[in-house]
């Protein structure tokens, strides 16, 4: 008895610790912005939610008025999206390949991919930027998303399930006909949808979260992403409080979608 | 209809380690070929070169006529059940079955109607829109069976496919895949180290250790005639009662144990004289004496078994030794028997080399 009141009260301090500060953001959007300045921050709904949230959703912003939150919300799914396919597409391809083609160098390449870990990207800055400009890629979407794929998480990640299956599966396949391809269209993926969903969703977070390469690689009003606008809106007033709450709404609700497959698959059920 | 002929098959791993060393072997069309050995002896990798899953790194595999050295495994025409089946686990049983007949391009009504054939044959036709993990370990071995079958292979192959099953699903199986090997008259290769297994569903047993086929010929004619200690030893459950000896004056003997009836052997070395529990009879003689420590009803038939009187090693230990004997034979624990055998039943082989001679 005691013992499950110690237990909730732990569960519950540690869901508070999580979940306070993002009822202060939520609950301050609703406030106006000389309330913020007054008396801080605000646990309580306040009345000028509306307002607050239509002037945010209607923001233009930059030297020629050219950044508005509709962009900025297209350039963030843009990068999101497109980091996490091409995360997922090239982990399991990564993986597929060390596992499968047991090549005499695959051991050695899987712990190269696994080192670059070792680096994140700010500390690979300025060798990235001069790849990614000699790309000619300053200023598009492709030039915030590819450096930010070399993640070997994600190669690790299927990399220990690959290595659960039974070799069999391969040796079936093959005497049933199968070749390399057909065996990633017909095994891999199949077998490994619920754990690249979970990918999926960890890498669209790391892309849509972005914010100090994308400042490095894009100066174009047109470029910028939801993260970075935040830059516009202030920090203690009433409308920066809503364009947070817009900015973790995505991630958020992806969380929501893909919350079966995901939690299956971090933890390790099936 | 195809017959296997492997001529000087060797395997080399690239670390050095040598697995298989030269085999010869003609396997006939429509018989089945049992390798039999203990783990690790290079029968799974045998067959697993015949598949085509193991690099061959001298001599030729052929089958019916062709080296197929060369040849990927998916065109050798053979198909193979796992020990652990590898059923494609997001594939339901008519998935499982039906994939290597679409990767051949074959039309799906004529898929469809040799599935559900094959599926009645091995009674999962109630089964087929089910996923592996929803069958019982019958059910899946069943599944495992019906997806080679239905590629109508030149050649079977079986990987322990019973050794995942419990004690009476096995000899049911056992006997299922003989009977469906019979009917389909397919030449097949069949791995095991249960020795039961490989006796009962042999046409050929070939025994097989340390990369090498000790002999290989009809069960029956192994269990009588074995080239080998190995073979002698590996065979015949009960195990061969092995009595060391040593060949002098004319008489086989260690200890107060003394035999007549052998001639011509050796005097210089150490030798083993090998008896098969059933070839020994109780009272016949007093060649040998066993003093009974345990006896074991198996219903139809009772094992004793016993130290063998008169013979200790070195270390002071005495040789065991075991009698099969009718349901009746029961004698007090530590009562001491005489049993006699005929020498033309009894083998003697040399100790150092495990060659028979006599």
């Amino acid at each position: 008895m005691i013992r499950s009141v110690i237990n909730h009260t732990i569960l519950l301090a540690g869901l508070a610790f999580l979940l306070v500060p993002i009822a202060l953001i939520f609950f301050s959007s609703t406030h106006d912005t000389s309330t913020l300045t007054r008396q801080g921050l605000q646990l309580f709904p306040g009345s000028s939610a509306v307002q607050n949230y239509h002037d945010i959703l209607f923001l233009e912003a930059g030297f020629a008025d050219g950044i508005t939150t509709l962009s900025m919300l297209k350039n963030s799914f843009i990068v999101g999206f497109g980091v996490a396919f091409l995360t997922t597409l090239f982990s399991l391809l990564s993986a597929f390949g060390i596992v499968y083609f047991r090549h005499q160098w695959s051991g050695f390449l899987f712990w190269l991919i696994f080192a670059t870990l070792l680096f994140p990207l700010e500390s690979r800055f300025i060798t990235t930027f001069k790849v990614t400009t000699d790309l000619g890629l300053i200023n598009t979407h492709m030039g915030i998303i590819l450096p930010t794929l070399a993640a070997a998480l994600g190669t690790f990640f299927f990399r220990q399930f690959f290595l659960t299956l039974p070799e069999e599966y391969a040796e079936a396949a093959i005497l049933d006909g199968a070749g390399p391809w057909k065996f990633f269209k017909d095994f891999i993926l199949p077998l490994s949808w619920a754990r690249a969903g979970a990918v999926f969703v960890v890498s669209f977070m790391i892309g849509w979260n972005q914010y100090l390469w994308p400042v490095m690689i894009s100066t174009d009003e047109s470029m910028y992403t939801l993260i970075r606008g935040i830059q516009f809106v202030g920090q203690e007033t009433g409308s920066g409080m809503a364009f947070v709450i817009i900015s973790i709404l995505p991630p958020f609700l992806m969380i929501l979608g893909f919350q079966r497959w995901f939690f299956n698959d971090l933890s390790g059920g099936q | 209809m195809a017959g296997v002929e492997l001529t000087t098959v060797r395997k080399t791993y690239p670390n050095g380690a040598e697995a298989i060393f030269g085999v010869d072997m003609k396997i006939n069309d429509g018989e089945l070929v049992v390798f039999v050995g203990p783990s690790g002896c290079g029968k799974s990798t045998l067959l697993r070169m015949v598949a085509g899953l193991e690099s061959i790194t001298s001599g030729t595999i052929e089958i019916d006529g062709k080296v197929v050295n060369d040849v990927s495994p998916s065109e050798r025409d053979v198909a193979m059940v796992f020990q652990n089946y590898a059923l494609y686990p997001h594939m339901s049983v008519r998935g499982n079955m039906s994939y290597g007949l679409k990767n051949r391009n074959i039309p799906k009504a004529e898929i469809d109607q040799i599935v559900e054939k094959t599926a009645k044959t091995l009674r999962i036709y109630d089964y087929l829109d089910r996923q592996p993990n929803q069958l019982s370990g019958g059910q899946r071995q069943r599944v495992a069976m019906g997806r080679a079958i239905v590629r109508n292979p030149k050649v079977f192959l079986f990987d322990e496919p019973l050794s995942n099953l419990d004690a009476k699903l096995r000899v049911q199986m056992r006997i299922e895949i003989k009977r469906l090997q019979r009917s389909m008259n397919v030449t097949s290769i069949y791995v095991t180290h249960d020795q039961t297994e490989a006796m009962t569903l042999a046409d050929r047993l070939a025994v097989i250790n340390e990369g090498r086929v000790e002999q290989m010929g009809a069960p029956m004619e192994l269990y009588s005639n074995p080239a080998s200690l190995f073979v002698a030893s590996f065979i015949g459950a009960p195990q061969i009662n092995l009595i060391p000896v040593r060949f002098e004056a004319g008489k086989l003997g260690n200890g107060s144990l003394s035999l007549s009836g052998f001639s011509d052997l050796p005097t210089d070395t150490d030798l083993v004289l090998g008896v098969r529990p059933d070839a020994l009879e109780l009272g016949k003689s007093d060649q040998l004496k066993m003093n009974v420590e345990l006896i074991e009803q198996h219903g139809g038939e009772n094992l004793l078994y016993g130290a063998l009187a008169g013979v200790v090693d070195k270390d002071g230990n005495s040789t065991e030794i075991c009698l099969k004997s009718g349901q009746e034979t029961l004698p007090a624990i530590n009562e001491v028997l005489e049993l006699g055998f005929d020498v033309s039943q009894a083998f003697v082989f040399r100790k150092d080399t495990g060659e028979r001679l006599q």
